[in-house]
């Protein structure tokens, strides 16, 4: 076995944890995004820490699966607190093939890292979730349908563009004005107002459990965080 | 009494500007606001931040030549500059992080992660 794993984190024992269970693989370190991003060519596989000094880990995930260059490559996220469903599916939505809290299991970790570089080195084919599940909550992108505990969920077209959204980016402050450019796009008539309306059309749709993780933020725009 | 750390946000984008404004200030910062890249420098070079919050795409120059300018005054030179983009292609990214940012995130953003990246700036261990 000559292929390499990239481990990016500047905690030492990341870097640690990696080279042991590893053995075999040549492993190399970059304590940044920065310096990772400085020397890296797409070869190999990136594990990569969710908390990183300059960037986090998600978001460098979703800039290197947007380059040509790197968009094929296999890229491990680990680390980023306690495990949940919710947090691992954003991970994947944002193009990491795999996603370990940290300290995954040291067998497990291995065997999925041989796993993915036994494909070739390259990606399989662009993956996004066919399903995010969150508890009762289902939202499929593809079949652009929704359900809360079997239930379909009746949306228009925008309200299950917004929900997609909102599921993207958990977590992640949303101003009003980015979702007019990001959701309503072309409908430039749109304004603040017509946002507002249409959250608590959502926020009513998907009932009191699901609809109250839609918070505002007094004067700055919406949360939303599973 | 220690004055309160300064944190300078430049953005062209009212919305996004209030929110890093506020978060700098839960950091416990004072803060300075500039709507434009150019309004920024004269800024920085005026407030002598400890740290600043600059958006990438800004309408007059870029947030990187603004960097790139603020470095030029000695005072300033090393001050923290987190960079903060809707863009994330991955040779902007390279090029803020080579130009020695302390930090780069993406919009939108999880508040709680540039809180923790404003605290390490300007309170460091």
């Amino acid at each position: 076995m000559n292929q390499v794993v990239h481990c990016v984190t500047a905690d030492p024992g990341v870097a640690a944890f990696a080279r042991a269970s590893l053995t075999g693989l040549r492993v190399r370190s970059y304590p940044s995004a920065g310096r990772f991003l400085k020397s890296w060519r797409g070869d190999g596989l990136a594990v990569i820490d969710a908390g990183l000094p300059d960037m986090s880990g998600r978001d460098l995930v979703a800039v290197l699966r947007g380059a040509p260059r790197t968009a094929g490559s296999l890229l491990v996220l680990t680390g980023g607190g306690q495990y949940s469903p919710a947090a691992a599916a954003v991970c994947f939505d944002n193009g990491a093939d795999e996603y370990f809290p940290f300290p995954p299991d040291p067998a497990l970790f291995r065997a999925r890292v041989l796993n993915l570089l036994g494909r070739g080195g390259r990606r399989a084919a662009a993956e996004k979730p066919a399903e995010y599940a969150f508890g009762a909550l289902r939202v499929s992108p593809e079949a652009r349908t929704a359900r809360v505990g079997g239930s379909a969920l009746k949306l228009t077209a925008l309200e299950f563009d917004l929900l997609l959204y909102f599921l993207r980016n958990q977590g992640r402050l949303v101003s009003r004005s980015m979702l007019l450019e990001q959701v309503w796009r072309q409908d430039s008539s749109a304004g603040a107002r017509a946002v507002d309306k249409r959250i608590e059309a959502l926020r009513r749709r998907l009932g009191r459990s699901f609809g109250s993780k839609l918070r505002t933020v007094f004067g700055l725009g919406y949360i939303f965080k599973l | 009494m220690k004055p309160r750390p300064k944190v300078l946000v430049v953005d062209d984008e009212p919305d996004y500007l209030r929110i890093a404004a506020r978060i700098a200030a839960k950091a416990g910062c004072a803060v300075v606001t500039a709507p434009t890249a150019l309004e920024g420098v004269a800024l920085a070079s005026a407030e002598k931040p400890d740290m600043i919050l600059l958006d990438v795409g800004l309408p007059d120059i870029s947030g990187f030549e603004a960097a790139r300018r603020i470095r030029r005054t000695p005072a300033l030179a090393g001050v923290p500059i987190i960079f903060f983009t809707v863009r994330s292609e991955v040779d902007m990214v390279s090029e803020g992080l080579k130009l020695g940012a302390a930090g780069y995130v993406l919009k939108p953003f999880d508040p709680d992660e540039l809180l923790r990246r404003i605290k390490a700036a300007v309170f460091p261990a």
